[in-house]
């Protein structure tokens, strides 16, 4: 269970993506050019509205762009079909999200499960993965218990374990703090640095926080549709507050 | 200006004009069953009631007769010897046109300026010469088959004044004229009426010597008169009011069109929980927004006034659309109804549905009720949080959680007070009812603690079997308990409504077949529809080669204050007797005195319904006045209008003065084709009088034929409940799709295929009908109990048993899922087409 | 002369409880006599010459012609000298000369009608009824032998077969009736010649018509819950033809006049279009010993000396002064109750009258009945 993730480089191509404000267009991602390589965590920040989620969920495969291309491990995401990126997200990328997202009518557990199942990995690995992560994410004794009487940090962890179980070679947290208090926030943001370090994968965490984009190897700014590489600051890197 | 908080709320409602659209048609479909149900039996109610008034006149009281009629004689008697001047002669009957039942009345013109105005208005359009008055009379008096009718009814025969025409009476033609016609367009009452000269009458319906009736009119208060007829009214007759007569007349099909009530009532219930889903999950689909509005100091009150408000207004544009389909469909169910009881009970001649202002305001107040009430309970329940407390979802679900062991408990009370009610409250067929839809009720309260329960037990093994997808199905049901619940528990009233009532319907027609098995002896029956047999032909018929013997039967009714009193005088074929079911004596010794003393067998209805049993004696009142009559046994009887005493044909023919017979029942030698038989009683008969006959077999199918006629409105309305149920599931389905969109974009982003997602919906829709139909099977069984019960035995004395047909609970099951399934496709479709991107927002 | 009774038979309208009389139908008498005048009566007995009556078969009826009447009146005294006046009258028509055949007692082609008055002069009041049947089974009908005519139970009838000089009359509403014995103590007279009493030019215009013109009569009289004792005289019309009046003829005034001398005065003045007698009016002189004599037109003066106007319409004579030179006779006639109408479709006016005048220069007085026809502005009124 330690086959090391599929070296991958997330190639973006003069991306653009706008969406109609009534009859105006609205550009919100113009002409984006980047590279991540694998094992790397990038944060990604800008204002409210500034285009972060777009640009994850063109990287994460749920949406695709106007034009220009985004090459993940080698596979064009833009040339493939709905379906295909479907089963490409499924295999290859995790979500963490700021309001976790966790399905309400499955217990924590069966919330990781789920993922394994829609990856066909048979029941009894599934059960051993869960009972690592559970124990990863300090959660082992809540496996039954529902996200309903979680709290915020514990669902969130949760999620990330979620988001780990099928080892994928990319994950992207959308604000995964952002609906937790700063000490929690840093316990999450520890773990998920960790855990994506020690599964060998890409980490992008879309963020407002300086600090969240300080502990990434490498940070960018979008503003206006554009992203520019921002140095990081080394003083904030790995803080433990 | 509409203020801004109202504009919050519409603008929700129309930015989500599908949920608008299901609350409007659910509150629409559920008011135009009430108001179609209602309007129907008001419509076919009110034309009997107005041609029985336009046909009473101004007669307070009526002279009835014994099977026979009155003795011409006594009418004489009343006028000449004792003065007696408001009073008119008489002669009831019906004839056919041109394939048109009418009602014939004969009158003498002479007495009926005391009772009815229309017999004379005809006049007015008689295109003979001299007065118009005198050439009415003169051609009533002097011309044999010159009649009037209607102006509507003559338009609708193609009749203009002056035509010749066939009146087809007692099976024999004759020809008539039309003399005038009376009425105005829209004097409805008037339908299919055609009168005539007493004369006429008497020659057309065979009643020579004997009048129908005779109508009296008495001024107010004038009881000496009473009194005085009375007095004089020779034994055999009776003097009855009119208003109690066209009452007892009306009765007969109460239960019938109580049943029909009754069904309507539970498409209404079905109905009921359709709109509560509706308009409730339009409130709390926006509790983030009353949260918000509570925030920003919108006060409870005000919330309450807006909500009940859109709720008022959503009810009444939906009620109106309702109302009108209520209309089209009361039409449609006015054709079914009428035929009815045309085919059981009197002759109602309804044209057209009659915008009965009650019915519709019924309609109306139900839609706009049920939306106020449906809204009620949200929105004192959303308002009650406190302003900052957004309610989650998860809130409302616990809220509903706490909620269930009540409801339940409540449900149980309801089911413990409809059983008693049934145990105490003996024939009352509108008691009986009541239990039925308590039951129902209570039983619809357990539910969804049921759906709970079972979920949780089915889950894990759904686990097993399907893995995480179908637990998450399943789950999803017990988890929006609060939205899932009403539809499943609207599924399951109508499914186990079908499981009642087909089983109900089953037994009932397996009884029944049974019953024609037994009672159809004969190989060939004979008749006349109405009237009697020609004499002279019957003697034909019996003596036609082949035939081994003959039993007659005659049907009769006496009348009296409470009613009709049937009378079936039966002549037997020897070896035929163990056609009539002896329910609780000894057929041996029962047969012969019935032959030879005053003896009557009472049917088990007859019994049921006038309390009498086996040993009681009978009053009846014969052409010598009142006699007394044994109850030597009951009988079992599936006519419809099976409350009747059984009497032998010499027994009859010692107390009344009726020779006439109806019908025939030809036993033939072995080995005689019944075809060849058959053809022979149409030569023997043709031109004389048109007899009906058929063959044993053929009389056994049109039996049941005229049963499921009778059902078919009851497959009607539990149809519609079905649908309405339909809407439900879709409605609910969808709710749950739009409050759990991001729940689906999630899961999308996760990995989930459309096909999955979708995959898993429509599961998600294949348990709650699984789930409907398993809580519809106990409850379609007590239904089913309770209906027969009820219904058979209340409403027409039958004792029935109960039988399942195979595979019912089988295909209830199917046909909840299969429903559910169907109902469940959209949203399952539109399941499937969520955005993954949506699991980015931000709430 | 009680050809009026003939448009009763319009009154059979009020069967309809509507007047339902054509809108054509002119307000005026000629109307009326086309109606039973001159109608189709082809298969009908006509009188056309005298005949030879005999009794009790004439009291009978005579179905074979169209129409038929039994036209009592009188005037009566009840106990402490109350006076009242009656009418009952039945007439029979036929709808057809023959009966279809048939096999139901209810199929006839004769008509019965009766109209009962009683006036009450003290109490001011006017009563009238009517009765109407077929004469089928025993509803309506009338025989000779022994003398009966009937509807339903009011009845004109001989009390013995032996005696058919004394007749009983049994009418009665709920409000009032009557129940008197009549004794003829006059022999039948013939009116016209010999009994054939011509209307008009036109042969078969004509009725037979005999009087009884003066019976002792006797007997109880009811109104609302009191019964009165009463006696006085009567007079029956007998007649019936098939076809009687004219087209210009409008109405007639018919006096029955019962004088103190023991004679009797019947005349009838037929009244044309153009106001004029017309001269077919007549009327019959009857002596004390019963001998009759013929009354030509031009021999009785008729002047009209007051006038009623009628609630419902229309302006009657209400006392006249009659003049019969070959008698010396001088009457005035004088209604005891001016309100003697009878609304009935057709209206017309027949009540009892007072005599007072002279003949051969002695006081006489007398009492008797008027009919008068014609003067109503509207004949259709409403029943009752």
């Amino acid at each position: 269970m330690t086959a090391a993730p599929p070296q991958i480089e997330i190639g973006l191509h003069k991306l653009r993506r706008t969406y109609m404000e009534g009859r105006r267009e609205h550009v919100v991602l113009d002409d984006i050019n980047a590279g991540f390589v694998r094992g790397e965590s990038v944060a990604i920040r800008g204002r409210s509205g500034s285009g972060k989620s777009t640009l994850l969920n063109l990287i994460g495969a749920i949406d695709v762009p106007d034009s220009g291309e985004i090459v993940v491990s080698g596979v064009n995401l833009t040339k493939l079909s709905e379906r295909d990126r479907t089963l490409f997200r499924r295999r290859h990328v995790g979500f963490v999200y700021q309001a976790f997202n966790l399905i309400p009518t499955l217990s924590v557990a069966d919330n990781i499960r789920f993922v394994l199942e829609l990856n066909q990995v048979d029941a009894r690995a599934a059960s051993q993965r869960i009972d690592e992560l559970l124990t990863a994410v300090g959660l082992a004794d809540r496996a039954a218990s529902y996200p309903d009487v979680l709290s915020g940090g514990e669902q969130q962890r949760v999620a990330i374990a979620r988001a780990l179980s099928h080892r994928p070679s990319l994950l992207i947290a959308d604000e995964p703090t952002g609906n937790l208090d700063d000490r929690t926030a840093d316990d999450v943001l520890r773990l998920l640095n960790d855990l994506v370090r020690e599964n060998g994968g890409t980490l992008l965490i879309a963020t407002h926080s300086a600090r969240i984009a300080a502990s990434c190897d490498r940070s960018f700014q979008l503003h206006n549709g554009k992203l520019e590489e921002t140095k990081v600051e080394e003083t904030m890197s790995r803080s433990d507050t | 200006m509409i203020p801004v908080t109202w504009r919050a709320n519409f603008g929700y409602l129309l930015r989500h004009p599908w949920q608008l659209a299901l609350a409007l048609l659910g509150i629409a479909v559920g008011v135009a069953v009430i108001v179609a149900v209602d309007l129907a039996n008001a419509s076919a109610r009110k034309a009997f009631l107005l041609s029985m008034d336009a046909v009473t006149g101004e007669a307070t009281h009526q002279v009835v007769g014994g099977p026979g009629g009155i003795p011409e004689e006594t009418y004489v008697q009343l006028r000449t010897v004792h003065g007696i001047r408001s009073i008119a002669p008489v002669i009831g009957g019906y004839v056919t046109v041109a394939d048109t039942q009418l009602q014939l009345m004969g009158v003498d013109l002479f007495a009926e300026q005391e009772m009815r105005s229309f017999t004379a208005e005809a006049s007015k359009s008689t295109t003979a010469g001299g007065t118009n008055v005198e050439a009415l009379i003169r051609g009533f008096l002097t011309e044999p088959g010159t009649v009037t009718m209607s102006r509507r009814t003559a338009a609708l025969l193609e009749l203009e004044v002056g035509d010749r025409f066939e009146v087809i009476a007692d099976g024999r033609l004759h020809n008539a004229v039309l003399l005038g016609v009376f009425g105005d367009a829209d004097a409805a009452g008037l339908d299919r009426l055609l009168t005539t000269d007493i004369a006429t009458a008497q020659v057309w319906l065979d009643q020579l010597g004997f009048i129908s009736r005779i109508d009296v009119r008495v001024d107010d208060g004038d009881n000496a008169m009473v009194e005085r007829l009375e007095s004089v009214l020779p034994d055999g007759t009776r003097l009855l009011t009119a208003a109690g007569r066209t009452r007892t007349t009306a009765d007969l099909s109460a239960a019938f069109m109580t049943n029909l009530t009754a069904m309507s009532l539970l498409a209404l219930l079905v109905g009921l929980f359709l709109i509560y889903n509706s308009v409730s999950f339009s409130v709390l689909q926006r509790r983030g927004l009353i949260g918000i509005q509570r925030a920003l100091g919108v006060t409870r009150g005000e919330l309450y006034v807006l909500i009940l408000g859109e709720a008022a207004l959503i009810g009444l544009v939906a009620a109106c659309i309702g109302v009108l389909a209520g209309l089209w469909l009361g039409e449609q169910l006015l054709m079914l109804v009428s035929q009815s009881i045309n085919d059981f009970y009197y002759r109602v001649n309804v044209t057209d549905v009659v915008a009965n202002p009650l019915s519709i305001a019924k309609g109306i107040a139900a839609g706009v009720g049920v939306a106020l009430l449906a809204a009620a309970v949200p929105a004192i329940e959303a308002s009650s949080y406190h302003p900052r407390l957004a309610m989650t979802r998860s809130t409302l679900e616990q809220r509903t959680r706490r909620l269930l062991p009540v409801v339940a408990l409540a449900g149980c009370a309801a089911i413990v007070v409809a059983a008693a009610v049934l145990m105490f409250s003996g024939r009352n067929l509108v008691a009986g009812l009541s239990a039925v839809f308590l039951l129902i009720l209570g039983f619809a309260l357990c539910i969804p603690l049921l759906i709970r329960v079972i979920s949780r037990t089915l889950a894990p093994a759904a686990k097993r079997i399907g893995g995480t997808l179908a637990s998450m199905a399943i789950s999803g049901i017990a988890a929006s308990l609060s939205r899932t619940g009403v539809a499943i528990v609207a599924l399951a009233v109508a499914v186990s409504a079908t499981i009642g009532v087909s089983v109900m319907v089953d037994s009932f027609r397996g009884s029944v077949r049974q019953w024609l098995d037994q009672t159809l002896q004969a190989d060939i029956y004979a008749g006349v529809e109405r009237g009697s047999m020609d004499p002279a032909v019957l003697a034909d018929l019996v003596a036609l080669p082949g035939v081994e013997n003959y039993s007659t039967s005659r049907r009769s009714f006496l009348e009296d204050e409470d009613g009709r009193t049937q009378l079936v005088v039966i002549q037997m074929a020897p070896d035929s007797y163990a056609g009539t079911e002896i329910l609780d004596a000894d057929p041996a010794e029962v047969w012969p005195a019935w032959e030879s003393d005053d003896v009557v067998l009472v049917s088990e209805p007859y019994a049921y319904r006038n309390g009498v049993a086996l040993g009681d004696t009978i009053e009846l009142r014969t052409a010598a006045g009142e006699r007394d009559f044994r109850i030597a046994a009951t009988y079992q009887s599936y006519d419809i209008n099976a409350s009747a005493l059984l009497i032998s044909r010499s027994t009859y023919d010692r107390h009344w003065n009726d020779d006439g017979i109806d019908s025939i029942g030809l036993y033939l030698a072995d080995g005689v084709d019944a075809q060849k038989v058959l053809q022979r009683i149409e030569s023997v008969s043709a031109g004389r009088q048109q007899i009906r006959f058929e063959s044993n077999q053929r009389i056994r199918d049109l039996s049941l034929e005229i049963f499921d006629r009778t059902f078919i409105i009851t497959d009607v309305l539990y149809w519609l409940a079905i649908v309405v149920a339909l809407i439900g599931i879709l409605g609910a389905m969808l709710a749950m799709q739009l409050e759990r969109a991001r729940e689906f974009a999630v899961l999308r982003a996760l990995g989930m295929t459309p096909a999955q997602l979708g995959g898993m919906i429509t599961l998600q829709s294949a348990v709650i009908g699984l789930f409907s139909g398993i809580a519809a099977i106990p409850l379609g069984v007590v239904m089913a109990y309770v209906l027969i019960e009820v219904i058979n035995r209340r409403a027409f004395g039958w004792q029935i048993d109960m039988t399942f047909a195979g595979g019912i609970f089988f295909s209830a099951l199917l046909f909840a899922v299969g429903a559910a399934v169907l109902a469940g496709l959209y949203p399952a479709y539109r399941a499937a087409q969520s955005q993954p991107a949506l699991a980015m927002r931000e709430e | 002369m009680r050809a009026f009774g003939m448009a009763l038979f319009a009154s059979l309208i009020c069967v309809a409880g509507v007047t339902a009389i054509g809108e054509n139908d002119a307000a005026n008498g000629s109307r009326l006599a086309e109606l039973l005048g001159s109608g189709d009566d082809r298969g009908f007995a006509r009188a056309l010459q005298p005949r030879s009556f005999s009794f009790p078969q004439d009291h009978g009826p005579h179905p074979e012609y169209r129409n038929e009447w039994w036209y009592l009146t009188g005037n009566l005294d009840g106990d402490g000298g109350r006076r009242f006046g009656f009418e009952l009258t039945f007439f029979r028509f036929a709808l057809e000369p023959s009966m279809p055949e048939t096999d139901s007692n209810w199929r006839s082609n004769q008509v019965y009608i009766a109209h009962l008055a009683i006036t009450d002069a003290a109490g001011e009041k006017f009563y009238v009824a009517q009765r109407y049947s077929r004469s089928a089974l025993a509803l309506a009908g009338a025989q000779a032998e022994p003398f009966r005519v009937w509807i339903d139970d009011w009845e004109i009838s001989t009390e013995s077969a032996e005696n058919s000089n004394v007749w009983r009359l049994q009418a009665g509403e709920r409000e009032f009736g009557l129940d008197l014995l009549l004794t003829a103590v006059k022999p039948p007279v013939f009116n016209g010649i010999d009994g054939l009493s011509q209307k008009s030019a036109e042969p078969g215009n004509a009725s037979y018509y005999y009087s009884i013109t003066r019976w002792q009569t006797e007997g109880l009289l009811r109104i609302g819950s009191a019964q009165f004792r009463v006696s006085g005289l009567s007079w029956l019309d007998r007649e019936w033809s098939s076809s009687a009046l004219a087209a210009d003829q409008l109405g007639w005034d018919w006096f029955a006049l019962q004088l103190s001398d023991g004679t009797e005065l019947m005349f009838y003045n037929l009244r044309r279009n153009d106001g004029r007698r017309d001269s077919h009016s007549a009327g019959t002189w009857i002596a004390a010993n019963g001998e009759a004599s013929h009354i030509d037109s031009g021999d009785l003066d008729i002047v009209v000396t007051d006038q009623w106007q009628s609630p419902s319409g229309g302006v009657y004579p209400a006392a006249w002064t009659l003049r019969l030179p070959k008698k010396s006779l001088t009457l005035n006639v004088r209604p005891i109750l001016d309100n003697q109408e009878l609304i009935t479709t057709v209206r017309y006016w027949e009540g009892a009258v007072d005599l007072s005048g002279d003949r051969d220069g002695k006081t006489i007085g007398g009492r008797g009945y008027v009919e008068l026809t014609g003067y109503a502005t509207a004949t259709r009124g409403q029943w009752p």
